[in-house]
């Protein structure tokens, strides 16, 4: 190796630099594409009519570790579950994702929406939902819990081990 | 015209190309050095943000003139003019053309550097005066190294004041006249090889460019010297800079790279009229290819810089003044 041939590669290094795109993503005008699993604030999921999937269990609530989930809730099972308000202090939460995790109806997520800062703090109070009904329990049990879902339980319905083992042709 | 009236035309033009100068190579330096991290640079301001420097001198020009309460008054005053003037100065001897040029001394090469060496005054005027640890070591390692750094400077051009036998700047270009082998250039950097290295390495250390930007050194003094400086004192400080980056390469096209001439066509009307534009196209690639190294190389140490210049350089420079006027003796006996 010849003594001072690196400086004549790291220059090469950065010649060949100046010819390649530029890497720079200029944000408020251009935005990189998220990754799916990415967790911003919580989001409510609605069903085909509109109406949220949420049934006012209240474990998303009891599971928050930071306490920022308030729900007020009228009614009781029997008669139909009214949600009065769903209350998320967005600012207080550090996007665990763990109401997500434990809601059994699948009612909630973590959104995409990742541009949170804002001059006006009461705007970190978000009200997701306002004098709704909330989904009977019944109608929701019909998907099937996340948790469960995710650890492929036998005898599952649909589960694709059950259907494997299940089939005499091999 | 009254010779009187010509000085200040003359003075008034080169202030312009000095700040002309500036703004572009500002501007240049944040482009060259973005593309080659793979950013884009200034775009904001005007098309390309070509109009960035431009709204940065606004800047400059609007901003408060703070000094320190514990600094030195007239010192503070007095070293940003300390190190503006010089760099200024050094333009008067650089030859555009065979016509133009702001002054043509006998002793071009002799005053370019004596000048420059006044810049380190200033330089370490302006450390001490403001009164702040970074500015002092900023101003401390300046004087240390552009003292240093001189020596070798020097010793690497005497090679071509042997070849031209001359000090004159206009001299020097026109001796580089005409085709060796009816091909090459006559230009000096080709006996000068060596020297042509020295010169460029040691030019780099003198303008306080990367990777010899020890009296500024963003990451450790802030901004060195320059620290406590703000509004246009700070500007005449950056424009200094600039300004010394353009007479270095300016004197670099001149000795070793054939100043206004284009190769073969030295009686050429046509490529003699040319000659400024010619010559700022050389210097300007002279600067791009110190930017280039600026966007390239890490900063080195400020004791292993001393060392090299010491220790390696001026030996080498020293052994190669020895060795070239034997073999010139030589060649022309």
């Amino acid at each position: 190796m010849i003594w001072g041939l690196g400086f004549f590669r790291a220059m090469g290094v950065t010649m060949r630099n100046m010819f390649r795109p530029t890497m720079t993503v200029q944000y408020p005008d251009e935005h990189l594409v998220i990754p799916e699993r990415a967790r911003w604030a919580l989001a409510h999921k609605f069903d085909e009519s509109g109406a949220p999937k949420c049934t006012a269990c209240l474990i998303c609530e009891r599971e928050c570790p930071d306490h920022i989930i308030h729900m007020t809730v009228s009614g009781d099972a029997a008669s139909g579950k009214h949600i009065d308000e769903y209350r998320y202090e967005l600012g207080a939460c550090m996007m665990c994702g763990l109401c997500v995790a434990a809601c059994p109806f699948d009612a909630i997520e973590m959104s995409h929406e990742y541009e949170l800062a804002t001059p006006d703090p009461d705007k970190l109070i978000r009200i997701l939902l306002r004098d709704v009904d909330a989904a009977s329990g019944k109608r929701a049990k019909e998907v099937a819990p996340v948790a469960a879902r995710e650890a492929g339980a036998p005898g599952e319905p649909g589960a694709p081990s059950a259907d494997g083992r299940g089939d005499g042709d091999a | 015209m009254s010779p009187l009236l010509v000085i200040v035309l003359r003075t008034l033009a080169g202030l312009g190309l000095l700040l002309l100068n500036g703004v572009v190579l500002i501007y240049m330096l944040r482009k060259v050095l973005a593309h080659l991290h793979l950013r884009i640079g200034p775009n904001r301001v005007g098309p390309w943000g070509v109009f960035q420097t431009s709204m940065d001198v606004v800047k400059l020009l609007t901003k408060e003139d703070f000094r320190p309460a514990t600094a030195d008054k007239w010192l503070f005053r007095l070293a940003p003019l300390l190190i503006f003037v010089p760099s200024f100065m050094a333009y008067l001897v650089i030859g555009f053309s065979p016509t133009w040029h702001f002054a043509n001394l006998d002793t071009g090469v002799l005053f370019v550097f004596a000048v420059l060496s006044f810049v380190p005054i200033g330089i370490m005027m302006a450390g001490w005066a403001s009164n702040s640890k970074w500015s002092l070591i900023g101003g401390m390692r300046a004087a240390g190294q552009q003292i240093a750094y001189e020596v070798p400077l020097l010793l690497s051009v005497l090679g071509v004041v042997m070849l031209a036998g001359s000090l004159d700047l206009k001299v020097i270009v026109e001796s580089q006249a005409g085709l060796w082998l009816g091909f090459l250039p006559k230009w000096f950097i080709l006996p000068q090889f060596l020297g042509f290295w020295l010169f460029a390495i040691a030019a780099l250390a003198e303008s306080n460019q990367t990777p010899f930007d020890m009296s500024e050194a963003e990451s450790e003094l802030v901004t060195g010297f320059a620290n406590e400086y703000s509004g246009m004192r700070f500007g005449f400080m950056f424009l200094a800079e600039f300004s010394n980056l353009f007479v270095s390469c300016a004197v670099g096209t001149t000795l070793f790279f054939g100043g206004w001439l284009l190769p073969g066509l030295e009686h050429n009307a046509v490529a003699l009229a040319l000659g400024p534009i010619v010559f700022m196209v050389k210097v300007y690639l002279g600067i791009f290819c110190m930017m280039w190294i600026r966007g390239t190389l890490p900063r080195i140490r400020i004791d292993q810089m001393l060392s090299f210049a010491w220790k390696a350089l001026i030996p080498l420079s020293l052994a190669w003044v020895v060795i070239f006027a034997v073999i010139l003796k030589a060649v022309r006996a």
